[in-house]
């Protein structure tokens, strides 16, 4: 199915990168749910009322009464959406394009392992390490209210919220890993895999702002994570999440079908 | 029985870039010297082979199996040095060995350790810190570890140094005795000429002919440099009837095919200060060799 050797030869060469996600994640985390305070939420709702836009661009628009909703606000909206995600597009890019721009991806074709089992080992250490980086989110999440606010946080809700935002990132990975399987070179890999998503991004944002310019909110990908839906268990959030998963899948799909075709500049 | 087999292989990039129609095919125990100016199409050639690209047309075997559907299969009894050797910069040498090794499936580092201490390599450096030739040696060992039947060698001397340039050409001429069956692109002549029986020249992506290299030996001229004690006698002697190449000063230049008795004769009658050889290289060679055809 995979390759082991190849396997602990991209955890060896990735754990660092993962290492330093992880630890920016870990502090923010933490920082916001101390942040959680029912007379802060005063604060940022005057913040809200002195400049709405600036906070509705970052999908902080709703203060939260309880601590699931202040951290679906201000860690859903945007760290917990751009940090994996830059670290996706890191990953993937040095998983499949950074070999073949290198030439060393010459050095794994010169030996008997098919290219659909090299793609499937790298596939592998691209979902499991994204998997475990919002499995380390979740886990410290969990740890960090119950230390600082025993019994606040509804941790079903917060599962649901993580597994929706794995979803969500499995789509980003899934076309990021795509990027990677079509580009000669970095560059491009690069330029797709974080253009794309950092385009959505904007679009994002822009629809946060209200307006004219609100539909533009249901418009990207971003859009198949629905943290209230979510919290509060409705189908239609679920379906989102089951959505962006499909995409993600069929990308790794297409991706890996043209890598195993395709011409290589080696 | 053929062991490579290239039957009109076409790989048409645009702008007359690429190789048209080219075939040849290798004998078991064969070694066949693949030469030809950058961006001929040998490295092209050689991609087809790895698997690493389609052919627009024509297809290739390695023991009759197909470059591009078994790629898998063939690359179990295949060494393949690549042109241009680009190693994970963060890895040791060793690491990266022991990693191709596992990737691979081999269990057995016997073959490796030896093909380390042959070369003098020193395999606890990280790559990023190794030089160009000891890169290379990395590469090699990793292409030769598995005891491969058949070996793909693109320029596998580049950025060695003589000594070790020697010691490669030993272990070929070994390699072949076992009856190894070669693919080897260089550019020098006593790598060619020691290590291959047949070489065939390619240009601008068209296979321009192949040849024994006892035939290309034989039709191998030699290029003199002679300088003579003053400048009357060096204009005396480009008068003799040899093939004078030019004449500057005291010194000529002959050009000597097969009248080298005639060519020492006429040294004889003359005040020599000194005789150089001019060394050729194997595309020269083949460029005047074949001037008449083109």
């Amino acid at each position: 199915m995979i390759n082991i050797a190849l396997l602990k030869r991209e955890i060896k060469g990735s754990y660092i990168l993962w290492l330093i996600f992880a630890g920016i994640l870990l502090m923010y985390i933490s920082i916001i749910v101390t942040m959680f305070d029912p007379a802060l939420g005063e604060v940022l709702k005057q913040f809200s009322v002195a400049m709405p836009q600036m906070m509705a661009m970052f999908g902080m628009s709703v203060v939260g009464a309880t601590l699931i909703e202040f951290m679906a606000n201000y860690l859903y909206g945007f760290l917990m959406l751009i940090f994996p995600m830059v670290f996706v597009v890191i990953l993937a890019n040095k998983l499949v394009a950074k070999h073949v721009d290198s030439g060393s991806m010459a050095y794994l074709l010169a030996a008997p392992n098919s290219r659909k089992k090299l793609i499937r080992t790298q596939i592998t250490v691209l979902m499991g390490e994204l998997v475990l980086l919002i499995l380390f989110c979740t886990i410290v999440g969990i740890v960090a209210s119950n230390s600082f606010f025993p019994g606040k946080l509804d941790v079903s809700a917060f599962i649901r919220l993580n597994i929706g935002v794995l979803g969500l990132h499995l789509a980003i990975a899934g076309f990021c890993f795509f990027a990677s399987c079509i580009s000669n070179d970095t560059k491009l890999s690069l330029g797709l895999g974080a253009g794309v998503p950092t385009f959505f991004y904007l679009i994002l944002m822009l629809g946060n702002m209200g307006g004219k310019l609100e539909p533009l909110k249901n418009a990207t990908i971003f859009s198949l994570f629905d943290s209230y839906q979510l919290m509060d268990n409705v189908a239609a959030g679920w379906w989102k999440v089951g959505v962006a998963a499909a995409i993600g899948i069929l990308f790794f799909v297409i991706g890996s079908r043209i890598f195993q075709k395709r011409d290589l500049p080696l | 029985m053929d062991i490579i087999q290239i039957h009109e292989l076409t790989k048409d990039y645009g702008d007359h870039k690429g190789i048209f129609d080219v075939s040849f095919s290798i004998k078991e125990g064969e070694s066949f010297g693949f030469l030809g100016p950058n961006g001929a199409g040998k490295t092209t050639t050689i991609r087809h082979l790895m698997g690493f690209i389609n052919a627009d047309k024509g297809r290739c075997t390695i023991k009759g199996m197909d470059c591009k559907q078994e790629v898998q299969r063939i690359q179990q009894f295949l060494g393949y040095v690549p042109g241009e050797i680009s190693l994970p910069e963060d890895m040791t040498g060793m690491e990266f060995i022991e990693f191709m090794a596992a990737y691979r499936g081999l269990k057995e580092l016997t073959l490796a350790h030896r093909l380390i201490e042959r070369f003098e390599l020193n395999p606890k450096g990280k790559i990023k810190k190794m030089s160009k030739g000891m890169k290379q040696k990395v590469g090699i060992v990793t292409a030769f570890m598995h005891n491969p039947e058949v070996l793909i060698l693109d320029e596998p001397t580049g950025g060695l140094d003589p000594l070790m340039q020697n010691r490669f050409i030993d272990l070929i001429t070994e390699e072949k005795q076992q009856g190894k069956t070669i693919l080897m692109s260089s550019h020098l002549f006593e790598e060619v000429e020691r290590t291959c029986d047949r070489v065939g020249m390619i240009k601008q992506g068209e296979l321009k002919a192949i040849d024994t290299i006892e035939q290309l030996k034989a039709s191998q001229k030699r290029t003199y440099i002679v300088v003579f004690e003053d400048e009357a006698q060096a204009v005396a002697f480009a008068a003799e009837p040899l093939q004078i190449v030019a004449h500057e000063g005291n010194r000529v230049i002959v050009s000597v095919q097969q009248d080298m008795n005639l060519f020492i004769a006429s040294l004889h009658r003359f005040s020599i200060k000194d005789l150089k050889a001019k060394e050729q290289t194997l595309e020269e060679v083949f460029l005047h060799y074949y001037s008449d055809i083109q």
